[in-house]
């Protein structure tokens, strides 16, 4: 399991080392809204992910993981990080990319997200109220009834509109440099 | 750069490496990475019996190894493409916020802490949430993508003023 687990974070990172997807000029370059990268890889990513797993779902092959829709927590959480992301240009997974590459500053990210977790374990057992309420594991799939079938079918659509996204993105952002 | 992966294809290479990493055969679970950084600062702070500790370990677990693979490749792949640099500022800072290195740092440290405060708030990060959670049309995902990336663009708009 150890090696499996390896190899697929080897590939993660390779994937966004070889996109320079993990780097402060490019994630950094999104929060200044001189480089859309981040923005396109992630819907193109989603669009066509939405549809795979629909589909490996559908054939018994895998089974949903959703999050629990814990509303304070997925709010707040999210305006924080938001925070936490375009001052640091980095997020947790390209940190240990960066690092990888000898970012010195992505280092001391990962310091500081040790701090930030070492926190938030302390205070865990005070902040969990404020996580709530907790709406359950819900998606687009299971509110229209969780038939694998209209499942993949609105994850076609919706991932379509995603990846069609991505492309608008592109073509603003070349629109944009010649200007 | 030469030979850099297009964001189309890096993002139809992330979908397809996480229908790997989803399906039961494999790992039988989504790609995540946040809970790594909880995880490893409880066992060096030797908090393994806090509620929150017991509450990740096995996620916390997986994510360090995954974590540690793609630190790897980032060391491989930038020695082989010739992109290895020790450097603790980039261009990019250095044009809004100036040569400063130590203030780089500080705004790292500060960022770091933040940025995984906030992702164990909401239980996932771009990874967990708006990758794995958003392919799966899950209403936390969706909900803590779009404000995630709102905060970060003001945030950003802000933080960058020229």
């Amino acid at each position: 399991m150890f090696i499996t687990i390896l190899i697929l974070g080897f590939l993660f990172g390779l994937i966004l080392q070889r996109s320079r997807l993990n780097t402060f000029n490019t994630i950094g370059g999104f929060a200044m809204l001189e480089d859309l990268t981040v923005a396109k890889a992630l819907l193109t990513a989603i669009g066509i992910g939405a549809i795979l797993i629909s589909l490996e779902v559908w054939f018994g092959w895998a089974s949903f993981h959703i999050k629990p829709f814990i509303v304070g927590g997925v709010v707040i959480g999210g305006i924080v990080f938001g925070v936490g992301m375009a001052i640091l240009g980095y997020c947790p997974g390209t940190l240990a990319i960066s690092v990888g590459e000898g970012a010195i500053d992505a280092f001391v990210g990962i310091l500081g997200g040790l701090f930030g977790g070492l926190v938030f374990t302390l205070i865990y057992p005070q902040i969990k109220p404020i996580l709530g309420p907790d709406g359950g594991k819900i998606s687009i799939g299971t509110l229209l009834g969780g038939n694998p079938v209209v499942s993949f079918i609105a994850a076609v659509v919706l991932g379509g509109i995603f990846v069609w996204f991505a492309f608008y993105l592109d073509k603003y952002e070349r629109n944009q440099l010649k200007k | 750069m030469k030979n850099r992966l297009s964001w189309f294809w890096a993002g139809v290479l992330l979908a397809v490496l996480n229908f790997i990493v989803f399906l039961s055969a494999i790992t039988n679970r989504p790609i995540g990475a946040s809970t790594t950084y909880p995880y490893l600062a409880d066992i060096l702070a030797n908090l393994k019996n806090s509620a929150y500790f017991l509450k990740i370990k096995i996620p916390g677990h997986w994510e360090l190894i995954f974590l540690f693979g793609a630190f790897l490749a980032g060391l491989v792949a930038s020695l082989i493409f010739k992109n290895f640099k020790i450097t603790s500022i980039h261009e990019r800072w250095k044009k809004r916020k100036g040569s400063s290195s130590l203030r780089r740092l500080i705004w790292a440290f500060v960022g770091g802490a933040i940025l995984v405060f906030g992702a164990r708030m909401a239980g996932g990060c771009t990874s967990g949430h708006i990758l794995s959670g958003g392919m799966q049309l899950a209403i936390s995902s969706l909900v803590f993508g779009i404000i995630a990336i709102v905060s970060f663009l003001v945030t950003g708009k802000l933080f960058y003023r020229k």
